[in-house]
């Protein structure tokens, strides 16, 4: 039987595991049959049909967040052999194996890979990310815009809440209340805005506290780990000089 | 009705769940947003050309009685004309709204909206922020409803997922039946009104351009529960998606919009690299056959094409099942500005840069035109009345539908840059008429006895438990692996009776093993194996609503492609004759000779078609099968006739 | 107090840390290596500086209020600031991130050398009122002996580096967070420019060092009066 095994080529992976927030975490081990073109969401859709570890122990499948597949909703974010990406464009092919799964470290765990990312929403209403409409009746044509400030909205607003800069900034953690770049990316986002401007002093005095632009330490791993290369350090540098002006402007124009 | 506010419960949080929950708000209702993820992560984000609306920026004289016609003649003249007509004289009102909102719309040199072109139309329609418009759309929406949700009229059960609508005794959809993803618990929500606004099924086929989530189950559940389906064979191939073992990544058509070109080396198994196949032995297959419409004719022309090209004429690139779509003749600043978004997806799943490679794709499962029957009132002039009360409603009372969970948009095929369109338009535009509804009942929700919801909940609490019992053999996962495969071989681009009926079996086949299911997670926390398994369910039933719609309907229309029943138009044909021949058929005779020879045969049987099969099939649960009926077509404003891209 | 008034309180404190960095800590740390460098020109250059420094009005309300007092908040709030991150350079290996926590790290080090830096040379000096004339032969005597050993010369040496680099990658930091430097390629532009003034700095600072260990200043100058 041996000779027979030697020519499959297989897939390892060590998955960090845990059934509900605060139970014990274990790891398990799987392996499955290469296929072209794998990422880690096909291996783990390959352990929903197979749900066996690699020593041959049946255990529940591993669960996991997905959605799109294809970078854009921001769902698979988690840890791959130790650092933070989407899971859907993490190709087994560059991948060093076995390979590592674990669920973000800076988010609470819900189950396995699944982690509670609520808060990055509850901070986007911190500081009031959103255009402040009179109503969605037909009053004619938005804001003139220039395309130079489209473009550098649009690189900002394509921001997908995936957690990933959260995730490894050293300044963000499971405890505190920093806000974080992506949160700072769309101040600036809204506050280019022609009508969404109009909300800039609000949007600045939510990010000037505890947990604010001030809190940030400058590592800048958030752009180096930014699935969509936002430019979330100028972002961070933008809201410094808008929070800057605005305490000048508290201090000596009020 | 009771002084409370009015309270609707709306499934599904993207383009259409959102525009709506944003309009009620708007209208001092409360509204609870029920998301099988979080808000902004459903499968709208997906969507990446653009969204249309005939503003002419372009001067290019274009109307939205030009859009509306192009819609009807893509869709092959399937849909209810005067909602499609509606939508389209809404469409400039809906981008400018959408703009205000903030979002990122690439701009003229003046500051105004940019538009492009996009398949089935000759004029520049298309508003697009870069290649990620969905997306986009989804955000600008998405902060619409945070913004209410700051000020506490709007509730979002997110991780929740939909089970069942709560029906009284005369059959009133009073609420709906819900389950905590995270818990696991199951409970009913009392509700006005019930909204699915839950999107596709392109999950049917497994492998499509579609989420993972976009079951379809359930729009599928409401039909379980007694709703018509309609239209459910119309499924749309999109032309160019890249392969891959867990999904097939949706390679825009604005690529093409923006003048990308689709090509096959003219040698068969030519294994040369593209970029030394000189361009006299590049097959332009599109271009050629098509010379006015290029590579932007519809998709389901597109589609065809391709099949043809790589499995009649074999001539895929290197034998396999795949043809290039090519850009690298367009500037990098230019394709990194405009289709960035694609260009990157592309880059990341095959490591190849579409700037200096043509890309290689293949047609993958995208939309259904087909969905959740559902009513509208049409005001007499063309276009709809916005307060009936029938709007969007499905055949059960008090449950609506929009988006792509409904059927009445797009006919036998849809036109890209027209979901978001449609989904938005439903979305803004139901609102109203669910007031209505809600002001004429003469019971409210309020004095349903309160065991009418204990049932349900306990139906949906043993259900899940019988499911969580299942020991049997068949893996739930690999179950749905092998009806996607059977879906995918035979209700695809090109249908055979003889294939579908096999299809059917094989769907029964399925549907027998299903009992042998093991559920293979038991766990009471966050356990998605037993939802799963409900969802699996949905989507067998729903793949025997598909097929046997599809068996059914023998004729060629639209993405339903039945090689045998092909009308075969002659090569000269002008769909003017048609209006001619009509013409002069009212007035009492047809003349032989009045047209070119074959053409009056020709026209003779695409009116013998129309009279048999321009209808919608509706589809209805009863007995445990779907009963496949026929419903007219709303075709009261334009005459029906052939389609020509070329 | 409400939660309003403490961001307020907050964001100050964190504004003002980053401020006192540059302006008084900094600035006096350029000052400082800047007369201390005399030293490399000859002694008498060297004395007559501590000289006039020695024989300013107010000197010790200018040296608590200026350099003390804004030393010692920088440095708390500093050590808040420490101990609200955790680094990760092993795990995310960037170069921003390694100095983000050398910038931790090179504060710590700069704060136990100036504990011992003052300990050694402003405490004794007011201890035995080695003040105005008194104060250049004193110092010069406590550096005579500082250098003479290599233990001396490490302390200062890390001393040194630990504070060029601290106080040249802070005021990068510094002009990111008060929004001087907004785009990546002016933020990587700056980033050479004073990595080169910390080099300078380091220069200046070792210099003195290197001076000291090579040439000690004579007995005679050095005799404390």
């Amino acid at each position: 039987m041996k000779g027979n095994i030697v020519n499959e080529k297989t897939v390892k992976l060590k998955i960090k595991r845990q059934d509900k927030p605060n139970s014990k975490i274990y790891w398990q081990e799987f392996k499955i049959p290469y296929k072209e073109r794998l990422n880690v969401i096909a291996c783990l859709q390959d352990i929903q049909r197979n749900p066996t570890t690699q020593l041959g122990e049946s255990v529940n499948p591993v669960t996991w967040d997905c959605n799109c597949l294809e970078e854009t909703c921001g769902s698979c974010t988690m840890l791959i052999n130790g650092k933070v990406r989407q899971a859907c464009t993490a190709l087994i092919d560059s991948l060093e194996q076995p390979v590592i799964l674990e669920p973000m470290s800076k988010f609470p765990v819900v189950r396995d890979l699944q982690v509670d990312r609520s808060r990055m929403f509850e901070n986007l209403k911190k500081v009031k990310a959103w255009v402040e409409i009179d109503g969605t009746h037909d009053i004619g044509e938005g804001p003139i815009m220039s395309d130079k400030v489209r473009s550098q909205r649009y690189a900002l607003s394509e921001c997908m809440s995936c957690g990933c800069c959260l995730e490894a900034c050293p300044q963000f953690s499971l405890t505190n209340n920093f806000l974080g770049a992506a949160t700072f990316s769309q101040v600036r986002l809204f506050n280019l805005h022609p009508s969404g401007s109009m909300l800039k002093e609000e949007r600045l005095d939510a990010v000037m506290g505890e947990g604010g632009i001030t809190d940030c330490g400058n590592a800048q791993v958030c752009v180096e780990v930014c699935p969509k290369s936002i430019p979330l350090t100028e972002s961070i540098a933008d809201i410094g000089r808008q929070t800057t002006l605005q305490t000048l402007k508290n201090i000596f124009m009020k | 009705m009771a002084k409370r506010k009015k309270k609707i419960i709306v499934i599904g949080g993207g383009l259409t769940g959102l525009s709506l929950a944003m309009k009620i708000c708007e209208r001092n209702a409360e509204v609870v947003i029920v998301s099988y993820q979080s808000l902004k992560r459903s499968h709208s984000v997906c969507a990446q050309g653009g969204i249309n609306a005939a503003i002419d920026a372009r001067n290019e004289g274009d109307s939205p009685e030009n859009h509306f016609y192009d819609t009807i003649k893509g869709g092959d003249f399937l849909a209810h004309q005067p909602l499609v007509r509606d939508m389209c004289y809404q469409a400039p009102a809906i981008i400018h709204l959408l703009d205000r909102i903030g979002v990122a719309f690439n701009r003229t040199g003046e500051g105004h909206l940019e538009f492009r072109r996009f398949g089935g139309t000759l004029y520049s329609r298309t508003a697009f922020a870069g290649a990620t418009t969905g997306q986009q759309l989804v955000y600008a929406l998405d902060e619409q409803v945070r913004r209410f949700q700051h000020d506490g009229s709007v509730e979002t059960l997110e991780w929740h997922e939909y089970l069942g609508a709560v029906l009284d005794s005369q059959g009133i959809c009073r609420g709906a039946v819900l389950q905590d993803l995270r818990t696991n618990t199951v409970f009913t929500l009392a509700g006005d009104a019930v909204v699915l606004a839950t999107g596709g099924p392109g999950q049917v086929y497994v492998k499509s351009t579609n989420s993972t989530v976009n079951t379809g189950a359930a729009a599928t559940m409401a039909y379980l529960q007694g709703a018509k389906y309609g239209n459910g064979e119309f499924i749309q191939i999109h032309p160019t998606a890249i392969p891959g073992p867990d999904k097939l990544r949706l390679m825009s058509e604005s690529a093409r919009g923006e003048g990308g070109r689709l090509w096959v080396p003219r040698k068969a198994g030519d294994a040369r690299p593209p970029k030394s196949i000189p361009d006299r032995e590049r097959n332009y297959f599109l271009e050629e056959k098509f010379p006015l419409f290029g590579n932007l004719v519809p998709r389901d022309v597109a589609s065809r094409e391709i099949h043809d090209i790589v499995y009649n004429q074999h001539l895929g690139i290197a034998g396999e099942p795949m043809v290039y779509l090519d850009l690298t003749h367009k500037s990098r600043e230019f394709l990194e500005d405009r289709l960035g978004g694609i260009i990157d997806i592309y880059k990341k799943f095959t490591g190849d840069d579409p700037k200096d490679v043509p890309m290689k794709i293949l047609p993958a499962v995208h939309y259904s035109m087909g969905g959740l029957w559902t009513d509208y009132e049409s005001d007499g002039n063309g276009m709809i009345e916005h307060g009936s009360p029938r709007n969007q409603a499905t055949s059960i009372p008090g449950l609506y539908a929009g988006g792509e969970a409904d059927y009445q948009y797009h006919g036998a095929n849809r036109l890209g840059a027209n979901s978001l369109l449609s989904c938005i338009y439903t979305g803004l535009m139901m609102c109203r008429g669910i007031f209505t509804y809600i002001d004429n009942q003469d019971k409210s929700v309020d004095d349903i006895s309160s065991t009418i919801f204990g049932d349900a909940k306990n139906h949906w609490e043993s259900r899940l438990k019988e499911i969580k019992a299942m020991k049997g053999k068949e893996n739930p996962y690999q179950l749905h692996i092998e009806l996607g495969d059977i879906m995918m071989s035979n209700v695809l681009i090109v249908r055979e009776n003889k294939k579908l009926e096999k299809t059917i079996t094989a769907i029964d086949d399925i549907k027998t093993r299903f009992k042998d299911l093991n559920c293979v997670d038991t766990s009471d926390w966050a356990n998605p194996t037993p939802s799963f398994i409900n969802q699996l369910y949905c989507m067998i039933e729903l793949s025997r609503v598909i097929a046997k719609g599809a068996i059914m309907r023998d004729e060629f229309r639209g993405a339903h492609y039945k090689p045998e029943f092909d009308l075969k138009q002659p090569s000269k044909f002008d769909p003017n004759e048609y209006i001619d021949y009509l013409e002069k058929k009212n007035d009492g005779e047809v003349p032989e000779n009045a047209f070119p020879k074959g053409h009056l045969d020709y026209m003779k049987r695409f009116e013998a078609n129309n009279k048999n099969w321009l209808k919608s099939t509706i589809a209805e649960y009863k007995n445990d099968k779907p009963e496949i009926s026929y419903e007219p077509v709303d075709t009261s404003i334009v005459t029906p006739r052939p389609r020509k891209y070329d | 107090m409400d939660k309003k008034t403490t961001d307020q309180i907050h964001y100050l404190i964190l504004k003002t840390h980053s401020l006192t960095g540059v302006i008084p800590v900094g600035a006096f740390l350029v000052l400082h290596f800047s007369i201390n460098s005399l030293r490399t020109v000859g002694v008498w250059p060297y004395q007559i500086s501590i000289d006039i420094i020695n024989n300013l009005p107010f000197l010790i309300w200018i040296e608590a209020g200026f350099i003390i007092a804004p030393l010692m908040f920088h440095s708390l709030v500093g050590f808040y600031i420490y101990f609200s991150g955790r680094s990760n350079p092993f795990r995310y290996n960037y170069p921003h991130n390694w100095m983000y926590t050398l910038q931790r790290l090179s504060g710590a080090v700069v704060f136990a050398f100036l504990i011992y830096h003052l300990a050694t040379t402003v405490v004794p000096k007011l201890w035995y009122g080695n003040t105005q004339f008194e104060a250049a032969p004193y110092l010069i005597y406590v550096m005579n002996q500082e250098f003479k050993s290599w233990d001396g010369r490490i302390i200062y040496a890390i001393g040194i580096v630990a504070a060029t680099f601290h106080f040249s990658s802070g005021l990068w930091g510094f002009c990111i967070s008060w929004g001087i430097l907004i785009g990546r390629r002016a933020q990587t532009n700056a980033g050479y420019i004073f990595a080169l003034f910390g080099l300078v700095l380091t220069v200046m600072g070792l210099s003195t060092v290197v001076e000291f260990s090579l040439h000690p200043v004579g007995v005679e100058a050095t005799e404390p009066g």
